[in-house]
């Protein structure tokens, strides 16, 4: 099977995932206790508003009408209102994409930054103290929550970043922002009213004046949320490194190419390594629920104005319109990742059989 | 099932790895604090202190704990640091947080077995029936799974805490009703839709394991001869199938209890938990608290992660030692 035609199975097996993901959604907010119509109104709105909210959002129609209008919308873009704010769903998601995937990102790449070359120092010097810290630290990293790991981050190094607050940044939007600015992060440091900063923001500041103040602002917003997340990555990939590259590092090749008289750098790196990164990238594939999942925690320990937090709140107030319009996004983004992920295995891996 | 060779196996990965026998002394450690509880706090874990204005824990309106803190004597005495009397000093609302933190193992370890159990009470019969049957069957069950399996474990616990109604299951504590610990609460508090929830989160993992197993097994000879002799699928399932396939499965139990450890640390700790009698509660409570009384956030964590890490280690030492290579295991967290 050709590389094409099984990416197109998996675009087909990733399109009945996520109506499952849709269906599953559905099918809660329809078991959920709580009438919607008094959810959206509140407990004091009189028997005769509730009737005609239920007729006007189409709540007394059978489920089964409901929910095709439900795909229905999603199929065009239109994810409803929230109940709370009466806003456009699919807006209050889309303002929020860009700052949870810059800390998705950000956490990335400290963890392959630090993972990596980690995990090939511990292979290479096994059961030398280096190796001893690396594991150490590697299950300490996998086993440590990450709002706990980000407190402590803000205890120790709070001040040094600038953190004045016991509780993260007091990083919050500055009201909703539309459409197309909401593509540049706009956040906002609280208790000193600076300007917002998102990573865009900054560098079209350094483009038009120079001034790289806005990115610097940038780089210490970032920093801990980035690591706070980024911790269990780090961890995961040390371990994976290591392991890999000890269990490729016997291979007969490699007792080849340094007989050749390769330096043992060149080796490691440009031969070991590479045939390493393919479980590495299995993992992370599968690994990246747990990226998003993290990212809903550490936004809530950081104040970071992302997605995550939004679906906490929307879960506190159990706006259901909100909640699944977040969720089916996240469900999307996971199920799209996972196949990209799946399409730059076959890449790099010609062996792989796409059967 | 379990051969001679496996312990033996068990055992040698447990007398060559310090790692492993570190994982067992702390999960043994955290097994005796969470079951004896009462007998080692010191206060009860549930009393607050009071303010004299308002005779209550909470301080009287308009009191404001970001600017008031190091001047207000009376908030002193709610939240004093860590002395003779309070171990590891008491948290915003006066309570001892060294028998919080005895306790807090309770709710920790409870949740993490009973969610795994439950978890694999639906897996496993899943994955067997998916992997046995085959064909249609698995394609429509396993499809199921890949549905469950495009959120990620958080996120559907969020969506779940949202359908059902939060609550707390109180179950007497022996020792207390043995009269052996005067002075300590009598019942314990386990958040029983949190449990429900990590299952209904989790099970899915055992169900593509368990299936990958009874794929393999169910072309073996003895499974055809049996089927052959005319014996029951069922039976087939209990007796064959079941059996040869336990190894993997145990090993990603162990794992599933961190999992689940860290899921009802971070609900509570969002506040979507149902108990204030949880590690991850008692962090919430101390992050706004963090500058002046760090003691409050920083030893419940502490408790977590000595949970998680022993249960990490003995997963480690199982998957050394019985070499199953199981999808799903990789995830420490």
């Amino acid at each position: 099977m050709s590389i094409a035609k099984f990416l197109l199975r998996r675009l087909f097996q990733g399109v009945f995932v996520i109506w499952g993901a849709i269906t599953v959604m559905f099918g809660l907010r329809v078991v959920a206790p709580g009438d919607p119509a008094t959810l959206m109104l509140g407990q004091g709105a009189t028997q005769e508003l509730i009737q005609r909210v239920r007729v006007q959002e189409g709540l007394n129609r059978p489920v089964s009408v409901q929910y095709l209008d439900y795909l229905r919308g999603i199929v065009t873009g239109d994810l409803g209102y929230s109940w709370q704010s009466n806003r456009e769903v699919e807006a209050m998601v889309i303002e929020r994409v860009p700052a949870t995937l810059e800390l998705a990102i950000a956490a990335t790449l400290v963890a392959i930054a630090i993972a990596i070359p980690l995990g090939v120092i511990s292979a290479t010097r096994r059961n030398q103290p280096a190796d001893y810290g690396a594991t150490l630290f590697s299950l300490l990293g996998i086993s440590t929550p990450n709002f706990w790991l980000g407190l402590m981050l803000i205890l120790l190094f709070g001040v040094w970043f600038g953190v004045p607050y016991p509780r993260g940044l007091r990083i919050a939007f500055f009201g909703p922002i539309p459409y197309p600015r909401a593509l540049i992060i706009n956040v906002i440091d609280m208790p000193t009213g600076r300007r917002p900063v998102g990573f865009l923001d900054a560098v079209v500041t350094l483009l038009q004046t120079g001034s790289i103040g806005e990115l610097q602002t940038w780089l210490k917003h970032i920093t801990l949320p980035a690591i706070t997340l980024g911790t269990y990555f780090t961890a995961l990939i040390t371990r994976l490194t290591r392991s890999g590259m000890i269990d490729e590092g016997g291979k007969p090749y490699v007792t080849a190419t340094e007989a050749k008289g390769l330096p043992g750098v060149l080796i490691r790196y440009k031969h070991v390594l590479r045939n390493t990164m393919i479980p590495i990238i299995t993992v992370l594939g599968l690994q990246l629920g747990t990226l998003l999942g993290g990212a809903v925690i550490t936004e809530t320990v950081f104040n970071w104005p992302g997605l995550g937090q939004r679906l906490i709140d929307a879960v506190g107030t159990r706006d259901w319109p909100l909640m699944q319009g977040i969720i089916i996004f996240i469900a999307f983004g996971f199920v799209t990742l996972n196949i990209v992920v799946d399409g730059l295995y076959q890449y790099l891996d010609p062996q792989v059989s796409t059967e | 099932m379990i051969s001679n060779r496996t312990i033996s196996n068990l055992k040698q990965g447990l007398s060559s790895s310090l790692l492993a026998k570190l994982g067992v002394v702390l999960l043994v450690l955290l097994v005796l604090m969470a079951a004896f509880a009462p007998l080692l706090a010191t206060h009860d874990p549930t009393r607050t202190g009071s303010f004299s204005d308002t005779g209550n824990p909470y301080p009287p309106p308009g009191f404001d704990y970001q600017t008031t803190i190091a001047q207000d004597g009376e908030f002193e005495q709610v939240t004093v640091s860590p002395s003779s009397d309070h171990l590891l000093g008491t948290n915003n609302v006066g309570q001892d947080v060294f028998s919080r933190f005895v306790y807090g193992a309770r709710v920790s370890l409870v949740v993490g077995l009973l969610g795994t159990a439950l978890a694999m009470l639906i897996g496993v019969p899943y994955g067997l029936v998916a992997g046995y049957y085959g064909g249609r069957v698995d394609d429509i069950l396993m499809r199921i799974a890949d549905v469950m399996l495009a959120f990620p474990a958080l996120v559907l616990a969020l969506a779940l805490i949202g359908v059902f109604q939060q609550s707390t299951i109180n179950v007497p504590d022996p020792i207390v009703m043995a009269g052996l610990a005067e002075g300590m609460p009598e019942t314990i508090p386990i958040p029983g839709t949190v449990t429900i929830v990590a299952a209904l989160v989790i099970w899915v993992w055992f169900a593509r394991v368990t299936r990958g197993e009874a794929l393999s097994i169910r072309n073996q000879e003895y499974v055809k001869a049996a089927r052959g002799f005319g014996v029951s699928d069922s039976k087939i399932l209990l007796r064959h199938v079941l059996p040869n396939s336990i190894t993997p499965i145990i090993v990603l139990a162990t794992i599933q209890v961190a999992v689940i450890i860290l899921l009802e640390a971070s609900l509570a700790y969002l506040g979507f938990s149902g108990t204030t009698l949880s590690w991850g509660y008692e962090i919430e409570r101390g992050q706004d608290l963090l500058r002046t009384r760090p003691w409050i956030a920083i030893f419940p964590g502490l408790g977590i992660v000595l949970a998680v890490i022993s249960v990490n280690l003995i997963g480690d030492w199982l998957r050394d030692a019985l070499d199953p290579n199981v999808e799903g295991t990789e995830r420490g967290a």
